[in-house]
């Protein structure tokens, strides 16, 4: 997985692309670490560029939920398709989750 | 169906083996996995050729190779030999590989029993995209259809990182995980990776294409073993209390069948082959329930609740399909069979079985008096069976009330052979009722006609079914010359295409490393490419895509292919060869074919490319950072359309930190399995991510076709032809 991040005004968004997997744990780390030094009330993950997604990327995007909420940041994930979208319906992501086209 | 039908199933003792040695893979561990006790039977690897490539292209894909050994630490392009090398064998030479109890390597002798297995080390294993190589080499296998290699891609995937993660590397993610907690993970994970102890473990995947048509998929490890939790609904999906733990009810809802064997060491997932076209379904068991399936569907081919296919009877294969390759010949030909068939139809020989001679000899003279003359007779079930394999009948009229073997066995028991399997049995009765008349169909026969015999009907039956008869056999007999011609013209053709050891050598004289893959669709096609070295510092490089593939188009690139080198056009300007070589192409050319093509001089001293295009693709250069990327203009006037069209020579820096890819339109105009095809914005992110990763500059075109590959179906419609070159980077 790659990533990029770019902040507007109080919004933090991170384009990722690529797979998200199990083998992305050091760069989800870094990525997390770079959030949490800005301050933002919402934090967009835009998985638009993610072309396959597995449980453990699910859990990942768990981890920044978690992380978010103790910033009080609204976190959101954004423009899912194809097989991301439909991993995230099947672990129900839309009740943990506020969800962008 | 064998994944592989040009692979002998009994092969002779003593016979030659090939082993591939990918790239520096160690020969020394290769030859001790191969002489040891592991893979092979001792006995059965006496003869063993050992046979280096530095690279995919090297290994030409009608050798078949028994094993291949990959690099220590595998890279991603080497991951790419998985649905490219005529092989079933990949494994890591790695020092420190011990596979003690795994012997299923050993198993497969004295055939092979794996459609395709890797087994790396967990190190590697690691940071390649297994799951999606895998599953794109069994597609290209045909041991998967395309339709359920989405279900299976999600579930090998879950279930490895399983066996990597919890079994080779022993890490604990259960439960729910602070950030405090993940990043000492993230920490641990690192450490066991570097430490022999963990990141030397094996792990093996492999897959079978089951009888039934579904595949089987195993996964070893070499781990601590693994409970699976008892009395606990599995496919239940667990919410945000669980960090990781959503792998396990995953793959319960995505295959048919899971298993743990040696200790949960071991996962054996089975996937039915529902979508499976080539294999009969009928003989497949019926799927059991799942214990609770989940409410949204992962896939729309995903297992859960989809009906089974329609199934096929077994007896009756498809029909044949006739490819038509050139369509003026083959009309020509038909015309002709169709005048000398009149004659071929009364020599035909027909077998007359009944009990009753008065029965067998009204049914002769009918035939005899419109000239069927070749005929033999049977007198009972038996002595049909008899007549048949002696007599090679081209057509069987057959009584089905006879004593001893009645025509429903006769039937039955021509069908079953082969050999037999077509031939048009009519068949006759004096049976009105219906259950008769459905069970023989149900049995083989071609036709039915009732007793009393109707003179014109019988005669026409017969007819219309040798016609059919003899027709297909031309037909056949036709496509099976065809086949063997385009053979030929298939290996005349892929002699204009550079070999992997010329161009590199090539390549290195001008310090650059060249990378390339060339598929044609069909059994020929209309895209060529090439080198010619012009002086020390100057390297031409063209590539040729003519309208359409076939015969057709392969006679085009014949013919550009000798005008090339032909005259002493000016190689050292683009614009004025293209324009040369298009007014003798628009003098060869029929009218309405044309060709697309680019001509470029790379001037290593000049650190520039010098370029023209007719139509082609836009080429791509760009920085190896990842970064910065061009597509230069591509438009110009194809070749052979006008005889006054006019080529500009087009300059563009080209310095050590670039890199410079040239394609077919195949590449961007394939539509991809998510219906979309790979427009800029999405090959820009592709080089991009190929870039970016570790290994990334080494032989780009090869991990761009892989991602290709993993994307599109398996039967390409086009020729595809990618080309990459970069300044080698002193190291």
């Amino acid at each position: 997985m790659n990533y990029k991040t770019q902040q507007n005004d109080t919004t933090i968004t991170t384009e990722m692309t690529g797979r998200f997997t199990f083998s992305d744990h050091t760069v989800f780390r870094k990525l997390i670490d770079e959030i949490t030094t800005q301050t933002a009330t919402t934090q967009i993950f835009d998985l638009s560029g993610i072309e396959f997604i597995d449980s453990a990327g699910l859990g990942m995007l768990l981890l920044a939920r978690d992380e978010g909420e103790k910033k009080r940041a609204t976190v959101i994930l954004r423009g899912a398709k194809g097989q991301v979208k439909r991993m995230l319906e099947v672990a129900r992501f839309d009740t943990l989750f506020q969800m962008e086209d | 169906m064998p994944a592989n039908p040009d692979l002998p199933t009994q092969r002779p003792m003593q016979m030659s083996h090939r082993v591939a040695i990918a790239g520096n893979a160690s020969v020394e561990i290769a030859r001790k996995v191969t002489f040891g006790p592991d893979v092979f039977a001792p006995e059965d690897v006496t003869d063993t050729d050992f046979l280096h490539g530095a690279g995919i292209e090297d290994f030409p894909r009608e050798l078949r190779y028994q094993a291949c050994f990959l690099p220590n630490l595998v890279t991603p392009d080497w991951l790419g030999a998985l649905p490219r090398l005529n092989c079933n064998y990949f494994i890591e030479a790695f020092e420190g590989l011990d596979l003690r109890d795994l012997s299923p390597l050993r198993r497969p002798y004295p055939g092979p029993q794996w459609d395709l297995l890797t087994c790396l080390s967990t190190q590697s294993a690691y940071h390649l995209p297994i799951a999606r190589k895998f599953v794109t080499a069994l597609r290209r296998r045909n041991v998967l259809h395309d339709k359920i290699a989405p279900t299976l891609e999600i579930a090998v995937q879950e279930a490895f990182s399983n066996s990597l993660l919890h079994g080779n590397m022993e890490i604990d993610t259960t439960g729910h995980l602070s950030m405090e907690k993940f990043n000492a993970l993230e920490q641990t994970t690192r450490d066991r990776l570097a430490d022999p102890h963990y990141g030397n473990r094996a792990i093996i995947l492999a897959a079978r294409q089951l009888e039934t048509g579904g595949v089987e998929i195993f996964i070893h490890d070499q781990g601590r073993g693994f409970t699976p939790p008892q009395n606990t609904d599995l496919t239940a999906m667990p919410g945000s209390d669980s960090t990781f733990g959503r792998g396990l009810s995953l793959i319960k809802t995505l295959c048919h069948d899971l298993k743990f064997e040696r200790g949960g060491r071991t996962i054996r997932m089975r996937f039915s082959g529902d979508a499976v076209s080539t294999a009969p379904d009928m003989t497949a068991p019926p799927r059991p329930p799942l214990v609770k399936t989940s409410t949204s569907s992962i896939s729309p081919g995903s297992l859960t609740g989809r009906p089974p296919a329609p199934a096929k009877p077994a007896a009756n294969p498809a029909p044949e399909t006739v490819k038509i390759y050139d369509s003026s010949t083959n009309h020509a030909a038909v015309a002709r069979n169709l005048a000398d068939e009149s004659d071929e139809l009364h020599h035909a020989r027909i077998l007359i079985a009944d009990d009753t001679m008065i029965s067998r000899e009204i049914v002769a003279s009918y035939l005899r008096a419109e000239g069927f003359t070749n005929l033999v007779f049977a007198r009972d079930g038996n002595d049909t069976i008899d007549q048949v394999r002696r007599n090679q009948p081209d057509l069987i009229i057959l009584d089905i009330i006879m004593p001893g073997m009645d025509g429903y066995g006769v039937c039955k028991e021509l069908r079953s052979d082969p050999v037999y399997a077509e031939i048009p049995i009519i068949a006759q009765t004096a049976l009105e009722e219906n259950e008769g008349r459905t069970r023989i169909f149900q049995d083989g026969a071609t036709d039915l006609i009732l007793k009393p015999l109707n003179k014109s009907e019988l005669l026409a039956r017969v007819r219309i079914h040798l016609e059919h008869r003899i027709l297909v056999k031309q037909l056949r007999a036709y496509r099976d010359r065809t086949q063997s011609e385009l053979v030929l013209a298939h290996d005349m053709q892929s002699m204009l295409v550079p070999r992997p050891d010329y161009y590199r050598t090539v390549g290195r004289d001008y310090g650059l490393s060249i990378s390339a893959t060339f598929q044609m669709s069909s059994e020929l096609g209309g895209d060529i490419w090439g080198l010619a070295p012009l002086d020390k510092d100057r390297l031409a490089i063209y590539l040729v895509d003519f309208a359409g593939h076939g015969i057709g188009a392969a006679l085009n690139t014949f013919r550009l292919h000798s005008l090339m080198w032909s005259e002493d056009e000016d190689l050292h300007d683009p614009g004025s060869y293209l324009e040369a070589l298009n007014v003798q192409l628009k003098r060869l050319l029929p009218v309405g074919q044309y060709a697309t093509m680019l001509y470029g001089i790379i001037d290593r001293k000049k650190a520039v490319f010098r370029y023209a295009c007719a139509a082609s693709t836009s080429p791509i250069i760009g920085k190896k950072n990842g970064y910065d990327f061009e597509f230069l203009n591509g438009s110009g006037v194809p070749l052979g359309v006008t005889n006054d069209a006019r080529y500009e020579t087009r300059e563009t820096p080209f310095s050590d930190d670039c890199f410079l890819m040239l394609y077919s339109d195949a590449l961007i105009e394939t539509p991809f399995n998510d219906g979309n095809m790979l427009d800029p914005e999405r090959l820009r992110d592709v080089l991009q991510n190929i870039l970016m990763r570790p290994g990334g500059n080494a032989d780009l075109a090869s991990q761009v076709t892989d991602y290709f590959y993993d994307h599109t179906p398996r039967d390409l419609t086009d020729d595809f032809t990618l080309i990459t070159l970069q300044p080698q980077t002193p190291d």
